[in-house]
């Protein structure tokens, strides 16, 4: 419909956006940009992800700062914002009554779609997220797996620009978790969407997301792609390959460089940042006979950030608290 | 893989703005109408157009019979249909000499009493059934997101649920009421009979939005208070027991106070000004007018029982209606009344903006 990839400016624009409900400060000068691509939105229980989508969508007044969605204030033209996003929330929203393909279909209605182009729009997507016969169910009859994909087809139903989930893989079977994520990236890279996900899963935003933004107590922690937050810091490589991978820790070992088994059992961990060393690693793996998959500085863990800058956030208010 | 599966595809359709109300209205309308128990209620409140019907049916029945030979006041002359509807026209104040006056006459007031009477109470219970769900079941469902995330107002909202139950009561009060109007064209004598009562339906539409309006803005501004629909509609329900049982109350002391019984207050009223004359027979506190006493009580003659209106919106409504249908005459007795609707009117209003979306600042 709107914005595309190409658009220079990002098509989420938050500027000091502070929120407050009484003396409560709910969103403390939150500024970010949310580009093309995938970001992901993470954060305790509490930290204002769901006042920062709602501030998005023009659903709260703010007490400073501002929201810019392709260029417009959600909070002057909510309607024409909401008409260019698409939102899964995180709770069931569903109108009891209605089957799933008629939930989408009133979906795509009250987005301004005509009646019989909704409905077939309606089977599209739905095709698309594999709901099968199921859509013609009840909609509080279906299960939480069933539910989630009418709420994405409901949202994606007017093809919007921007898309915001809320716990998108909530109550999923793995299987339907990786489809559900396949979409999302497929929507992004092939169709230049931008999507924004909030979520408490960490292993969803590492393996999807292009950025992160980590939200504490309303305030934005920690921003930016993922690759720079989970890998700037390290000097370490993983190593994958098959052969005999504990000979090639020994090898390392006379040779100076300290080198693990990894815990999850996928290659090794060398501590070796240097191209210097590196070479030295693939020497010695053609030595030991290891064929050598790949060999990529190792990121670390997005929980560990997550609570490394929990720990951060925690001091910090300490210190603030202690002055 | 679907059969039908050709991956995601961008939309480039046009889309119309400012129709939300009209979608939430058709769906809500569909989904209401899935209730069986709303399916029974409606059958039955249909029912007392068929009595009414005959009303039509007897008058213009004695209109006809009369003008083969003797008149009105001859009734004793008159059988079987003609007989029950010059007992009608003369309960209901026709003037019997002449039909055209009379005709409109006992069809404003037949129209008033079934829009009274029956219809109004059978509203009640048809947006009690259907009312509370409305609102509460959105926010119990958490649907307000399938509203507020996407390009629609509160006003479309609210314009769409008032669509929803607007549509119901008019299915209860202005389709039966037209189609008794209708009727009576039909069984008329002459063709003519629709100009000559042209404005009764404009009169229906009025007196249908004035009982309407005030209705389904408080039983949604209930409904919105509220996610428990069970709650929503005790309120409603109680609100309209306990205003009839205050008016009823209000209204009793009053006439004990005057010590007059009501048969003696309606003959009291007949001869007061700002009414249509009554018919002789009223006066004298004929047989005819005892046994059609209610029907003359519910369209609106008596207007001693008027005095505590206000207090209770079927009441209120009443005097409204009967001021629309020009059976109360004066202007200022219908002003307390219609203080009452515009006040619920406005509150429910006020109510409704406040919260329908409230979850979404919370």
């Amino acid at each position: 419909m709107t914005g595309t990839a190409a658009d220079a400016t990002p098509p989420v624009q938050l500027q000091n956006v502070t929120k407050r409900y009484g003396r409560r400060t709910v969103l403390d000068d939150v500024s970010f940009d949310v580009p093309p691509g995938i970001t992901g939105l993470v954060g305790p229980n509490g930290a204002g992800k769901s006042t920062l989508v709602r501030a998005i969508l023009g659903l709260v007044r703010l007490a400073r700062g501002s929201v810019r969605v392709h260029g417009l204030d959600p909070a002057r033209v909510p309607r024409r914002v909401r008409a260019m996003t698409g939102v899964v929330p995180e709770d069931d929203a569903t109108v009891p009554g209605l089957s799933g393909v008629e939930m989408v279909q009133y979906a795509a209605r009250l987005c301004g779609m005509p009646a019989t182009e909704g409905l077939r729009r309606s089977h599209e997507v739905l095709d698309w997220c594999d709901a099968g016969q199921e859509r013609y169910r009840a909609i509080e009859t279906l299960s939480v797996g069933m539910k989630q994909k009418v709420a994405f087809a409901a949202a994606i139903v007017h093809d919007p620009a921007i898309v915001i989930l809320d716990e998108p893989t909530n109550g999923l079977d793995p299987l339907e978790r990786r489809a559900m994520l396949g979409r999302l990236v497929s929507l992004a890279r092939d169709h230049g969407k931008t999507i924004l996900v909030s979520t408490h899963v960490l292993r969803d935003v590492q393996s999807i997301c292009d950025r992160l933004v980590l939200l504490v107590r309303g305030r934005v922690q920690l921003a930016g792609q993922l690759a720079d937050l989970t890998g700037s810091d390290t000097t370490s490589m993983r190593l994958r390959g098959t052969g005999q991978l504990a000979d090639l820790v020994g090898r390392l070992a006379t040779r100076g460089i300290a080198a693990r088994l990894a815990h999850d059992g996928d290659g090794l961990i060398v501590e070796a940042g240097e191209a210097a060393a590196i070479r030295e690693v693939w020497a010695e793996a053609l030595g030991a006979g290891v064929t050598v998959w790949s060999l990529e500085p190792e990121r670390r863990p997005l929980e560990e950030v997550f609570l490394a800058a929990l720990a951060a956030a925690d001091a910090g208010e300490a210190q603030h608290a202690t002055a | 893989m679907p059969l039908h599966d050709v991956g995601y595809r961008g939309w480039q359709g046009t889309t119309r703005q400012g129709l939300a109300a009209g979608v939430i209205a058709t769906t809500g309308i569909r989904l209401a109408w899935k209730s069986r128990w709303l399916r029974r209620v409606m059958i039955f409140a249909w029912s007392p157009a068929i009595i009414f019907a005959g009303g039509f049916f007897a008058f213009e029945q004695a209109v006809d019979d009369a003008s083969k030979g003797g008149g009105f006041s001859e009734a004793g002359r008159l059988d079987g249909f003609g007989m029950i509807g010059s007992l009608v026209a003369e309960s209901l104040g026709g003037n019997l000499d002449d039909p055209d006056q009379a005709r409109r006459l006992v069809w404003s007031r037949l129209l008033l009493a079934f829009m009274r009477a029956p219809q109004a109470v059978l509203l009640a219970v048809v947006v009690g059934l259907v009312a509370p769900k409305l609102i509460a079941g959105d926010l119990r469902a958490k649907a307000w997101l399938v509203y507020f995330a996407r390009p629609v107002s509160r006003g479309d909202y609210i314009l769409g649920k008032v669509g929803v139950l607007a549509a119901i009561v008019c299915l209860v009060t202005l389709l039966p009421a037209l189609a008794l109007w209708v009727l009576g064209v039909l069984v008329s004598p002459s063709a003519w009979v629709a100009v000559a009562t042209w404005d009764l339906p404009l009169r229906i539409i009025v007196a249908a939005a004035a009982v309407t309006i005030p209705t389904v803005l408080l039983a949604l501004a209930y409904s919105s208070l509220t996610a428990e629909s069970r709650i929503a509609a005790f309120a409603w329900f109680a609100t309209w027991i306990a205003c009839w049982i205050t008016h009823g109350a209000l209204t009793g002391a009053d006439m004990a106070a005057r010590g007059r019984p009501e048969v003696a207050s309606l003959q009291a009223a007949f001869g007061d000004d700002g009414f249509d004359d009554g018919p002789p027979a009223f006066r004298r506190g004929s047989r005819s007018q005892r046994r059609l006493g209610w029907l003359a009580q519910a369209a609106g003659i008596d207007r001693t029982t008027d005095r505590w209106a206000w207090l209770s919106l079927f009441h209120a409504q009443g005097v409204v209606q009967a001021w629309i249908f020009g059976i109360e005459k004066r202007f200022t007795a219908a002003i307390p009344s219609l203080i009452t609707l515009v006040t619920v009117t406005v509150g429910s209003l006020v109510v409704l903006f406040l919260r329908v979306d409230a979850p979404t600042r919370t």
